[in-house]
């Protein structure tokens, strides 16, 4: 009955008779599929039906009809076998199999949640989702034909026409063949759904191991690398599919040969059974040692003659558990406000880490490897001239597909030079010398016209508050910067120039220190993928122009604001005068802001601008996870509080009972970090200082134990601090 | 008879407002239970034995404060309370107060610099 309602039953009764009469498993040779007499036909008609009646009432109807009719796993995919098998190539036949990929490719296409569509279509999502991944294993999961290698089959005619003669037609048939890649690669079983049969036979790792199998990565390594050349137009399908692969993959991990691999889980497993056996002995420290009924109750004596009760054995051992369970007991919970999740689509999504087997890491890194050596800078170029001028292939989501892969894949860069240098320095022959290699292969994102839409792409996000695009952006600028910094420290000294060129371009503009700084100021609860991102972003930034500045002592910076004063004091001298003057008036200030004057920098006073309520705010969000954060992760937040506390001497700004309570549970539990790390041990010593600057200051100044409750002002921060008023006023 | 029995017959009363949930605004964190008394009694119960005892210190500190938030408001956990009162923190009058709170220790501070 439910069957029958969910769409118009005229519909399906059409779409039902054209998949029967397609063909089927009928005839003297059951294993043989047989075509239907007028199966093109068929296909034709099947591909018109979506196109006329779902692609044209937006809808899904007829989607969904072809899920429940089985086309893809019970028709489409054995007539493609035949066509892979059949030993002489008809016209007919590569027809058929290319009438197939047409009905294929919108079967796989993405779903969008978006708001436009019809309410209605909600109610298909999930079994379509459910059908998606269906798709996905049958063509996947070959007996005996390969089905991706059948579809680069269909493909290849219309690849080895060069660029000029090749017609419209030849140009779409790559374009289905490329989204059709695109397709298999981005279908990921939603979580959400109940699974259905095996999981693994979808995931990631069947995904790369398929393109290696089938030469999918051969195939997407020849288009990249001509990309400027014979494939123009399909440069932004490619990075879809290079994006889709490599989302959320880690790729220190994959950088690692097998036995650093196998010792890397030994560890993860060693830290999780001894993170579990922590969790174990600190409940057992807390457990009842007598049965549950054993009835035990304490007082809690209070000021003004008043008594608290606390029940249970475990508040007899000492203080910090007995007032932890008279908290506990509470029942009320102060009401959360929770952003609502803005973008619906899992597939854009970068921030989850994907693990993959050790056979796909294999491969994936080899094919990693090729790409760098050939096909990453005439794609990203490319890419990036197809976005700057906004091409018609190009939609928003590329920009931020771009910045994610361009940072996926310098990272990867990077490791596997790391990885190089590791192996050389355990070679038996140290005194053979190797000729180093430029850091020529990714150049192409090093480049002024990249830095210029970097960050111009960084500046609509933060003004159109575009968090996931934001945070892509952040990763790549993270990556620019960390790869210069390995440049220079190359051998070659042309490297050395170049990497020095970039740095002197990048901190020249003092746009962008203030942008680094206003992303870190500006989280509010964007989500942990944007926490960990600016805060390594400014973590590098921070330390980099440190460096930086150091070497360069007399570096110059590119301001715009001063103009702008000097000139607003200048047009308060000539107020009174006439109105008319004022047009004019108003054009010169423009100018002026236009204008940009080159100043000295200082990094003090720049680093001072890291310390405020609004950056400390976010770090401790950022902490507050920190019993899921890795070693890295904890030492970038050390270093940043090291630096408010002891560096910049405003420890004051950590005075608040929320962070003192935060560092209090960091280390002494419940919960704490694990003991045995030597993270642990940084963060104790800090944690005591920052706590033995609070006793002093308490008794110095009495009034903390009123703001201690608070954030604070920039005066009193400063009163509390040195115990005065700020007697000059801070320049801009 | 024209007695009701056992009320039976009696309208039953439905009262129109929910029952009054204390909040934790501004009025109560100034109140005698509130600041005022953080002020008066945070110098003499806190004894901080300063170097070497870093973190026994503050677990006294946190505790006090724990206590002194389950008077002034019992209804919230430690963590909440300390999120509602930072924000009321922001407000022009408890601005002015805290202000005030400071201005009132800093002639002290600059006798003693004297």
């Amino acid at each position: 009955i439910a069957e029958s309602t969910v769409v118009d039953p005229e519909v399906r009764a059409h779409v039902y008779s054209l998949v029967t009469a397609l063909g089927g498993f009928n005839g003297e040779d059951a294993d043989k599929y047989v075509l239907g007499d007028d199966a093109l036909a068929c296909l034709r008609d099947i591909k018109r039906w979506l196109k006329l009646y779902d692609e044209k009432y937006n809808r899904m109807d007829v989607a969904r009809c072809l899920g429940e009719a089985n086309l893809v796993n019970g028709d489409l995919l054995p007539i493609l076998s035949t066509f892979a098998h059949s030993k002489k190539q008809t016209k007919y036949m590569s027809r058929i199999a290319l009438a197939c990929l047409e009905i294929l490719v919108p079967l796989t296409w993405p779903l969008e949640m978006q708001g436009e569509m019809m309410a209605d279509n909600f109610k298909h999502i999930p079994y379509l989702q459910h059908s998606h991944v269906a798709y996905k294993r049958g063509i996947l999961n070959h007996a005996s034909t390969g089905y991706l290698r059948t579809i680069i089959r269909i493909g290849l005619p219309s690849m080895a026409i060069p660029r000029p003669e090749r017609a419209t037609r030849d140009e779409g048939i790559l374009k289905l063949m490329l989204f059709f890649l695109r397709n298999i690669a981005l279908i990921t079983p939603n979580t959400r759904l109940a699974a259905e049969g095996d999981e693994e036979e979808t995931s990631r790792s069947a995904t790369i191991n398929a393109f290696q199998d089938q030469d999918v990565f051969a195939l997407i390594l020849t288009m990249c690398s001509n990309v400027g050349d014979d494939f123009n137009m399909q440069d932004v399908a490619l990075l879809e599919i290079l994006f889709h692969l490599v989302r959320g993959i880690d790729v220190d991990k994959l950088f690692m040969d097998d036995t650093q691999r196998t010792a890397k889980r030994t560890d993860e497993l060693d830290d999780l059974l001894r993170k579990e056996s922590s969790l174990r002995r600190e409940y057992a420290k807390n457990a009842p040692t007598r049965h549950g009924r054993f009835g035990t109750m304490i007082w809690v004596k209070r000021d003004d003659a008043k008594y608290s009760t606390v029940s249970g054995q475990s508040v007899l051992k000492d203080d910090q558990t007995t007032f932890q369970k008279m908290d506990e007991s509470k029942k009320w919970n102060k009401p959360q406000f929770r952003r609502k999740v803005q973008d619906l689509t899992l597939y854009n999504d970068f921030s989850t880490p994907v693990h993959i087997n050790s056979a796909a890491s294999e491969n994936l890194r080899k094919f990693v490897e090729e790409f760098l050596d050939s096909g990453f800078n005439p794609l990203f170029t490319h890419v990036r001239k197809a976005i700057e001028r906004e091409a018609d292939r190009v939609v928003d989501i590329n920009t931020r597909q771009f910045f994610y892969t361009v940072s996926w894949f310098l990272q990867a860069e990077r490791a596997r030079r790391a990885r190089q240098r590791e192996k050389r320095a355990q070679s038996e022959r140290p005194g053979k010398e190797i000729e180093p290699d430029s850091f020529g292969l990714v150049a192409s994102v090093l480049d002024q016209e990249t830095f210029v839409f970097l960050n111009r792409a960084m500046q609509y996000a933060v003004d159109n508050k575009d968090w996931q695009d934001l945070t892509a952006e952040m990763r790549c600028f993270t990556q620019i910067l960390l790869t210069v910094q390995d440049m220079v420290q190359s051998p070659l000294e042309e490297d050395q120039e170049i990497a020095e060129n970039i740095q002197n371009r990048i901190f020249y503009e003092e746009t962008t220190h203030d942008r680094v700084i206003a992303i870190v100021r500006g989280y509010t609860d964007q989500g942990f993928g944007y926490l960990n991102a600016c805060t390594e972003l400014s973590h590098v930034f921070l330390r980099m122009l440190e460096r930086y500045s150091k070497e360069n002592v007399d570096m110059q910076v590119r301001s715009r604001r001063r103009a702008r004063r000097k000139q607003k004091e200048a047009g308060g001298v000539v107020e009174g005068e006439n109105d008319e003057e004022h047009g004019s008036e108003d054009e010169d200030m423009l100018e002026a802001e236009r204008m940009s004057k080159e100043r000295s920098f200082d990094f003090r006073r720049f680093a001072a601008k890291f310390c405020n309520q609004k950056c400390v705010d976010t770090f401790v969000s950022f902490t507050k996870h920190y019993r899921e954060l890795n070693t890295e992760q904890l030492k970038r937040a050390h270093r940043y509080f090291y630096r408010i506390a002891f560096k910049q001497e405003m420890s004051v700004l950590l005075f608040r009972l929320d962070i003192i309570n935060l560092f209090y549970r960091m280390i002494k539990g419940p919960g704490a970090l694990d003991s045995s790390k030597s993270i642990y041990k940084d963060w104790e010593e800090l944690v005591r200082q920052i706590y033995r600057k609070l006793t002093r200051k308490l008794e110095q100044r009495p009034a903390l134990f009123v703001e201690l409750l608070f954030s604070k002002t920039n005066a009193t921060t400063f009163y509390l601090e040195y115990g005065h008023e700020r007697q000059t006023l801070p320049s801009v | 008879s024209t007695m009701p029995i056992l009320g039976v017959d009696d309208k039953v009363k439905v009262s129109k407002h929910r029952r009054f949930v204390a909040k934790l605004d501004e009025s109560r964190l100034l109140s005698h239970s509130g600041i005022p008394k953080l002020r008066r009694t945070s110098r003499q119960r806190l004894r901080l034995k300063g170097k070497g005892h870093e973190y026994s210190d503050v677990a006294r500190l946190l505790n006090f404060y724990q206590l002194w938030l389950d008077n002034l408001y019992p209804r919230a956990k430690f963590a909440d309370g300390l999120a509602i009162i930072e924000k009321l923190g922001h407000s022009k009058r408890m601005q002015t107060m805290r202000r005030e709170w400071i201005d009132e220790e800093k002639p002290k501070a600059l006798a003693a610099e004297a």
